[in-house]
């Protein structure tokens, strides 16, 4: 997989999470590994087909999630935010996997995305692809978020 | 006032984006995929409609093909966070008339429903 791919999901997560958060992210670590598999209790995975193919599985413990949903939502009262969280976390995964979609795909190449599938901690029984990952830890003062990039080259898979 | 649907499957958007828009427009419906929005347009037969891409069952490119096969005059404004040049040129090439793309600015949502009105 290729390393600029990490550039272009951190550029993609700060600016989305500026926007719609008001959250400052900071690249803290990077992995590899061999499966996207999070290792934190909150995950969302996006799927990739088209010019790319493989998984992206965003993760965060529940009460980053929660901030997410709370700072997406400043006029809703706790309880409607806590029913909104999952819903926030995905949305939030989308937009930053769209925006990086839009590097990956360049002028001419179409990127498809899966609706984001939201899991929590015990539901981790499924099957994530054995694809080389790399694994970006990002820092901000509401705690971290992990990115799990694993993609290949998707040509043919039309 | 002007009757409009909104179409995404994530609530929280679907919250948003009504906040935006019913100040100052009717939001009569709101579907979670391609086809509850067929449903709803044929149902309500809006002035416009707001229309994810990105959703399950059925996406909203197929939507915009099947709405535009029966309404032709439909006006359909699409908020997507896929941006890409591929896509946005396959969106407006079917009959879109604007594509907004995620995160937006609430300013650019409700100036592309007005233009369909100019």
């Amino acid at each position: 997989m290729k390393a600029e791919y990490a550039n272009i999901f951190i550029r993609s997560a700060v600016e989305v999470f500026q926007k719609e958060a008001n959250v400052r992210l900071t690249r803290k670590d990077l992995a590899k590994k061999s499966s996207p598999m999070p290792s934190l209790p909150v995950s969302i995975i996006v799927g990739i087909t088209g010019l790319l193919r493989g998984q992206v599985v965003y993760a965060m413990d529940q009460g980053f999630a929660f901030s997410v949903a709370k700072a997406m939502l400043p006029n809703k009262l706790p309880t409607e935010v806590r029913k909104l969280t999952n819903s926030a976390v995905s949305e939030i995964a989308n937009m930053i996997t769209g925006q990086a979609s839009i590097a990956l795909a360049g002028e001419t190449g179409t990127i498809d995305l899966t609706p984001p599938a939201v899991l929590m901690g015990s539901d981790l029984s499924m099957d994530f692809l054995d694809i080389p990952t790399i694994a970006l830890s990002l820092i901000s003062e509401i705690g971290v978020l992990e990115i799990n990039i694993a993609l290949m080259d998707g040509k043919g898979d039309d | 006032m002007q009757k409009g649907i909104i179409v995404d499957d994530a609530s929280i958007m679907r919250i948003r984006l009504r906040e935006i828009l019913e100040k100052e427009y009717a939001i009569v419906a709101e579907a979670a995929n391609g086809e509850e929005a067929l449903q709803m347009y044929n149902e309500h037969v809006p002035d416009f409609l707001t229309l994810d891409i990105t959703m399950p069952q059925m996406n909203g490119l197929q939507a915009l093909k099947s709405i535009l096969s029966t309404h032709p005059d439909a006006r359909v404004v699409i908020v997507s966070a896929v941006g890409q040049k591929q896509i946005v040129f396959e969106a407006l090439e079917l009959g879109a008339k604007d594509f907004i793309v995620k995160p937006f600015d609430p300013d650019r949502v409700l100036k592309a429903i007005h233009r369909l009105f100019a």
